[in-house]
């Protein structure tokens, strides 16, 4: 059974390399067959550990420096295997229809699906390895592939910077966990996953400075403030199948990253664990901040991924504080949270990126001011994207509602214990969470209606059309899952308990149990809900029955005139609210008008900024680049001075050798 | 059977309440006033009529206040009737009480943006602005009594506390202080907002649903105005003590639904709506209450209930 599922993970890659040798559509349903074939090859092995038939593992031997190394699917791994799997699937059925439009003498088709190929198998092997070297080696196969994605439309001078920048960001966070690894390894001698847990469970700065080296390295693939700046660039950059899998899949690798350190943190420092939960409600309001002041639906969906992973970071935080004051029930409604989100924030933003792609073909354009009125043509398309909004706000009977629900739950479980600076924190992630569920409305009811409602606020070439079959598929299975999760939560959280279970230190059944209770009468409530919904849709059609239903123009308060540009705009259905959050959301207004007696045309400009972003990352960047421009002689360009260099290094090499050996 | 009448008289309440609220207006500029049950007759009216849809709008305008009023009644039966408890009541039921409000605002507000009115736009704009400031108060609030008890749900939470004499008065009056500023915002009332002026620029919630009429305008006006019922309903779980009569308990009940009414309309009467830019400063004085509360059952209440 292992074997099969190591074949599954690198037929993804070999689907990709074949797609090279084939023309055209091929290419595409190439890739799509050795797609779903790695489904058959994985998702058995994987539903076996997720039913709790045992953890599968194999010892593989690699030459030095690797050593032996072992492949684990633990719950925790095959959790994020089936969501990687899946997910990549959904996103190649709609890269395939997406990418028919672009010109493929201009754009490489082959690169593509080489790339997407090694990305999915790369994602893959990394939740599964527990090796440092195979795991970095994987993790910068992984950084690579998406960069060379993110960059497809290379003619373009801000994708080509956006891809730099995301690069960069990938390295940055890389070399942190070179850094840590190498630590670790310089102590144990070992580059298992299971010999480090001597260290990182161990009390002391040590094991502290290890952690936080561990979390900047995979929280600026996660996306944590302050090293949240490359999504905003990356996502709206890359190809709209491939934002999906990286906002989708590709940044909860952190995720696991992070999970996977805890486990072998044991019971984490108090500290760390106040830290974690308070970096991760700034990232949630920072995130969501940030993007209720975008214009542009990709940045606006890349700055709610920020937002989505604080929420998840969140609930590690709840489960690590769970862990330290030795709190069961908090610990498991910590974790669950996280795990949960994760798989919900995959189906909802996936949705959110197809749809936003959709409109973007449709209508040539991703800035809201431009938009509107898309749900008259494309009403399919509106409506499970209505839905992928409703359920990213979190808004109940839909699955975002179900996990945050348990980080709410768990943070209520946590008023009962006695400590006033626990009570302090608690307060302020529940309020906080709050903030960004009402931050999340604001920002989606932007979203869909200036996308979707009123009329359109330009003049589009083409008359949009409703979105082919293909592109919809992966939409509508996203939507059912959204469901799925909303109406019976108990099952999947059944499913995910081996998992969530790992991170407990003591028996479960209890808190299992209790809190599947819990969730069995949400369950009953949302149901009596939508009993209650079904009972006013009937009441409002037979009242509505007989009766004269006339269509007619909204009603315009006497003024005539008025026309599609009248209508509110992005800008200002944010703007009151931006205006109360001035000062964390600095913006720039510019008035160009001609001083004259009368009139004449003016422009006005308004631009918001990422306060956090000026504050740590623009100066951090500064001093990096002046530091480095001391160096900037060593390259210059000139072939003489290389040939220098060889020689010179030669030279050493040849006294090295003569005076040592 | 006296919950039957509660309920009953709960669901009757919010045609009651505006009602008092336009009669104390009428008494105090010297008035006679229209009858209590205008309301309620305004609303029969509504629902025989037909309907006016705008040729601009989608499924969207059409499903929202029907989700609004779903929404208010399933809210009803989260919270606990004194003496009485909830109609059902499970671990973390106040967070689903917000969320479904919430469902139903996030519909509202697309309603409004599907109008493509510049006036609804602009409602829909304030409405949600405003929540940003009310929500978070909410739960601190909500947060701080399930501190105060050790408890996770509305019924438990009010249950706990009614029958045990270990809480001081001043929490009583942050609490029901903070709720009423939140009746004031989520009912759309002087001085957030005048459901009364004639000019659109200046409304909030009137102005999200200048284009609904008929059974769809009778929806929103009956959840609107059970809202308001809704948390004066939580402010008496706080006032009422939990061990006496509940035929008592139910007077005491409708004597403080109408209380609030009363002292809307009396707030109406006596001070002008606030310029929009000062709104926000009034809702966080609901902050403001809560983050007090909030201090004082961590530093003085704890372990003494």
């Amino acid at each position: 059974m292992f074997d099969e599922f190591l074949l599954g993970c690198i037929l993804f890659f070999a689907g990709g390399t074949s797609a090279i040798f084939v023309r055209g559509k091929a290419k595409g349903y190439l890739f799509l067959l050795f797609g779903i074939a790695a489904q058959f090859m994985i998702l058995p092995s994987a539903v076996s550990v997720l039913l709790g038939g045992g953890n599968l593992e194999k010892i593989l031997y690699f030459s030095d420096p690797i050593g032996s190394s072992a492949i684990r699917l633990d719950p925790l791994a095959v959790f994020f295997v089936i969501i990687i799997s899946a997910g990549s699937l959904l996103a190649s059925i709609y890269s395939m229809e997406y990418l028919k439009h672009y010109d493929e003498k201009k754009y490489s088709l082959s690169s593509f699906y080489f790339f997407f190929g090694l990305l999915i198998s790369s994602m893959l092997l990394v939740v599964v390895v527990q090796n440092s070297i195979l795991f970095l080696i994987v993790w910068e196969l992984m950084s690579t592939s998406s960069f060379f994605l993110v960059i497809f439309e290379s003619d373009k001078e801000e994708v080509r910077k956006a891809g730099v920048y995301y690069l960069i960001a990938m390295q940055i966070g890389a070399s942190f966990l070179i850094a840590a690894f190498a630590w670790i390894s310089s102590v144990t001698g070992s580059y298992d996953f299971n010999s480090f847990k001597n260290i990182l469970s161990a009390q002391g700065s040590i094991s502290i400075i290890l952690f936080i080296l561990f979390f900047i390295g995979f929280g600026t693939k996660a996306g944590f403030v302050p090293f949240h700046t490359w999504l905003p660039r990356a996502h709206p950059a890359a190809p709209t199948g491939v934002s999906a899998i990286m906002s989708g899949i590709m940044i909860k690798t952190g995720i696991y990253g992070i999970l996977r350190i805890i486990l072998l943190c044991g019971i984490p420092e108090i500290h760390l664990a106040y830290g974690v939960f308070i970096i991760s409600l700034v990232t949630a309001i920072t995130g969501i901040l940030n993007g209720i002041s975008q214009k542009d639906i990709k940045k606006l969906l890349a700055y709610s991924s920020i937002e989505n992973i604080g929420i998840i970071g969140m609930g590690i935080g709840l489960g690590m504080l769970g862990l330290s004051y030795n709190l069961p029930l908090i610990t498991w409604l910590g974790f669950l949270g996280a795990l949960l989100h994760t798989l919900n924030h995959f189906t909802f933003k996936s949705i959110l990126f197809y749809g936003a792609g959709i409109v973007y073909q449709k209508t040539g354009t991703r800035n809201l001011e431009n938009l509107g009125g898309l749900i008259k043509y494309m009403p399919l398309t509106a409506a499970v994207f209505l839905i992928g909004a409703m359920a990213i706000s979190g808004l109940p009977i839909l699955s975002g509602f179900i996990s945050e629900f348990a980080i709410y739950l768990g943070i209520a479980k946590s008023f009962s214990f006695d400590s006033a600076s626990f009570n302090i924190l608690m307060i302020v992630g529940f309020s906080g969470l709050a903030l960004v569920g009402v931050m999340a409305v604001l920002g989606f009811t932007k979203l869909f209606g200036i996308t979707f409602l009123g009329t359109s606020r330009s003049k589009f070439h083409h008359q949009p059309s409703e979105a082919s079959p293909m592109l919809l598929f992966p939409m509508i299975i996203c939507l059912t899952v959204i469901f799925f999760v909303g109406f019976f939560p108990a099952v999947i959280i059944h499913l995910i308990s081996g998992a969530v279970n790992q991170f407990s230190q003591t028996n479960y059944l209890s808190e299992l149990s209790s809190i599947i209770s819990v969730y069995t009468s949400l369950a009953k409530a949302i149901s009596i809900f939508v009993a209650i919904l079904l009972f006013f849709f009937i009441v409002r059609y037979l009242l509505l029955r007989r009766k004269h239903v006339r269509i007619f123009k909204t009603w315009d308060c006497g003024y005539q005139t008025a026309n599609s540009r009248v209508q509110y705009t992005g800008s200002s259905f944010s703007l009151p609210f931006l205006e109360l959050v001035a000062a964390v959301v600095p913006q720039k207004t510019i008035v160009e008008t001609e001083k004259e007696i009368f009139p004449a045309e003016a422009k006005l400009k308004t631009s918001q900024h990422d306060l956090l972003e000026r504050i740590f990352i623009q100066p951090l960047l500064k001093y990096i680049r002046s530091f480095l421009n001391l160096f900037v002689w060593i390259q210059s360009g000139r072939m003489q001075q290389y040939i220098l260099y060889g020689l010179i290094f030669l030279v050493l090499i040849l006294i090295y050798v003569i005076g040592v050996m | 059977m006296l919950p039957v009448i509660q309920i009953c008289l709960l669901l009757v309440a919010p045609f009651l309440f505006i009602g008092i609220i336009n009669r104390v207006k009428a008494l105090w500029a010297g008035r006679k006033g229209s009858p209590l049950l205008q309301p309620l007759y305004d609303f029969i009216r509504l629902l025989k009529k037909g309907e006016v849809i705008s040729k601009t709008t989608s499924f969207v305008f059409q499903i929202a206040p029907t989700f609004n009023i779903a929404a208010v009644i399933f809210a009803f039966l989260l919270i606990p009737i004194p003496s009485f408890g909830s109609a059902f009541s499970f671990e973390g039921d106040f967070v689903l009480f917000a969320y479904v409000l919430g469902l139903s605002k996030f519909l509202t507000v697309l309603a409004a943006l599907d109008t493509g009115s510049s006036f609804e736009g602009m409602g829909a704009s304030r409405e949600v602005t405003f929540s940003t400031i009310v929500e978070p108060a909410f739960f601190i609030l909500i947060g701080t009594l399930a501190m105060l008890t050790g408890q996770t749900s509305f019924a438990s939470i009010f249950h706990l506390l009614n029958s045990s004499a270990g809480y001081s008065v001043l929490i009583e009056i942050l609490f029901t202080a903070a709720l009423f500023i939140m009746i004031l915002t989520e009912g759309s009332r002087v001085p957030v907002d005048d459901p009364n002026t004639h000019l659109e620029l200046t409304m909030i919630h009137e102005v999200m649903v200048l284009d609904n009429s008929g059974p769809d305008f009778a929806f929103i006006f009956y959840s609107a105005s059970m809202k308001m019922v809704l948390l004066s309903v939580l402010a008496a779980n706080l006032l009422i003590p939990g061990n006496i009569q509940p035929v008592i308990a139910t007077v005491l009940l409708i004597g403080i639904i109408m209380l609030s009414a009363v002292l809307i309309g009396l707030i109406e009467s006596l001070i002008a709506r606030a310029r929009m830019s000062h709104v926000p400063q009034f809702i966080f004085l609901m902050t403001a209450l809560s983050l007090i509360a909030f201090a004082v059952v961590v530093f003085y209440l704890r372990g003494r209930m």
